[in-house]
């Protein structure tokens, strides 16, 4: 079976009123955002030595249309492989925000989904989806490269179906991720990103956007000073305030 | 290797100077040394300057909460006899201070830090105390016995949900997990539907 039967383009009748388009146009859309997809993978566990193979010619992932990104702002999938620990999940909660929407998050191995072996261990977060709105879960200690395709398969599905909407559900609930962030990091966690704005500027903003935890943050929030640019090895001069 | 070399009978002459050091030769060039802890900065001395001990592989903690003492270990290595020598000493584990000894063995410097991140214990006279793998961590020393990982992550972690939507989807397509999750080690014991909702 070619691959474009899987993914066939349905052309629904318009609603009253709407554009007689909009829809054709959001579904071509969401056909070709699941056939090109870039993959940031953060390598943070043992999973990590499943994608090399799931990615060259053994199992050539890029016969998807999917291939691994350097950066967070031009990936389309956060690909998380294995524990993550509370640490770790501070710098991944960075790269998240980072990325441009729409994206996509993908876990891989048990230890994601419920700790895994780490299950008692004080040092890695437990559930991924606490903190980050997860599209899809890939179990296995490790999930074996096969698993992989058929997860990112079963994604493209997703996609192509508009199911996979996640990204959106981190602005809706913005106040619930964060108030599982701030659980975890203390009441001062705050990143560069902006995510409220964001809501505002896709028209996300819910009536879970802004709560408690979000009312917390703008107590502390700190504005954002611009890094400090320096050349050579020298030690850093103190700046003239 | 004839018995006169033996890395104990070379370490004799020196373990004369230091008062009360119990010696037990483990294997053919494993020698373990018990000392008080008052005397085991001098050994350290000794051992590195006449017996060419010069590399400190490691110093490990052990915990002994029934003698309410912390047990230190210094791995010391010699690399011309090629011989591992452990010098043991107890320290009180209340207040749980001792002397550094980076002024003999500069690596000492990162192995008293982890102690102090692991266990609390403090070293005097090291140069840096401050956190070091754990650098986000504020909860009690994780390493010591009392300190129950299981409680603590109850207390800050949720567990995965075991009966969402989409396992019951797979569970129709003939799939599912195998062990019910009231006999998963990791499940939530004791805490019933009605305590979630209330």
């Amino acid at each position: 079976m070619p691959d474009s039967d899987q993914f066939p383009v349905k052309i629904e009748q318009p609603t009253q009123g709407g554009n007689i388009f909009s829809r054709v146009f959001d579904e071509l859309t969401a056909f070709c955002r699941s056939r090109s997809l870039f993959i940031l993978h953060y390598c943070t566990g043992c999973g990590a030595i499943e994608l090399p193979p799931a990615m060259t010619s053994r199992f050539d992932m890029e016969r998807l249309g999917i291939s691994p990104m350097v950066s967070p702002r031009q990936a389309d999938i956060l690909l998380i492989t294995g524990y993550v620990s509370v640490k770790t999940l501070k710098r991944v909660m960075l790269t998240y925000e980072q990325m441009g929407s729409p994206k996509y998050v993908i876990g891989i191995c048990s230890c994601t989904v419920n700790g895994g072996m780490y299950w008692q261990s004080y040092a890695t977060a437990k559930k991924l989806n606490d903190y980050m709105p997860v599209d899809l879960y890939i179990a296995g200690c490790m999930p074996r490269p096969e698993a992989v395709i058929t997860g990112l398969r079963q994604l493209m599905e997703n996609i192509a179906a508009g199911k996979a909407n996640g990204w959106q559900d981190y602005y809706k609930r913005y106040d619930y991720y964060l108030g599982n962030q701030q659980r975890l990091f203390g009441e001062t966690w705050q990143t560069p990103t902006d995510v409220i704005a964001e809501a505002r500027h896709y028209g996300l903003l819910g009536p879970q956007t802004l709560g408690e935890h979000t009312r917390l943050l703008q107590q502390h929030q700190k504005p954002l000073e611009a890094l400090e640019m320096r050349l050579g090895l020298g030690a850093p001069e103190k700046v003239k305030p | 290797m004839s018995d006169a070399h033996l890395p104990v009978e070379r370490l004799s002459i020196i373990l004369g100077e230091v008062k009360d050091v119990r010696v037990s030769q483990r294997g053919p060039r494993r020698t373990r040394l018990d000392v008080a802890a008052d005397a085991l900065p001098a050994l350290l001395e000794l051992l590195k300057g006449r017996a060419g001990y010069v590399h400190l592989s490691a110093i490990s903690c052990v915990d002994w909460p029934a003698d309410d003492q912390f047990e230190l270990v210094y791995h010391l290595w010699s690399y011309e006899l090629n011989a591992l020598v452990s010098v043991h000493t107890r320290i009180a584990r209340d207040p749980g201070v001792y002397v550094s000894v980076y002024d003999i063995y500069h690596p000492a410097g990162f192995f008293e830090r982890d102690i102090h991140e692991m266990y609390g214990v403090f070293f005097e006279g090291a140069p840096d105390m401050e956190k070091f793998i754990l650098t986000e961590w504020d909860g009690p020393p994780p390493m010591r016995k009392e300190f129950d990982s299981e409680a603590w992550v109850n207390e800050h972690f949720d567990w995965q949900d075991y009966r969402p939507d989409w396992l019951l989807e797979l569970e129709a397509q003939g799939g599912g997990i195998v062990i019910p999750p009231d006999e998963q080690r990791f499940s939530r014991r004791g805490v019933t539907e009605s305590d979630d909702e209330s």
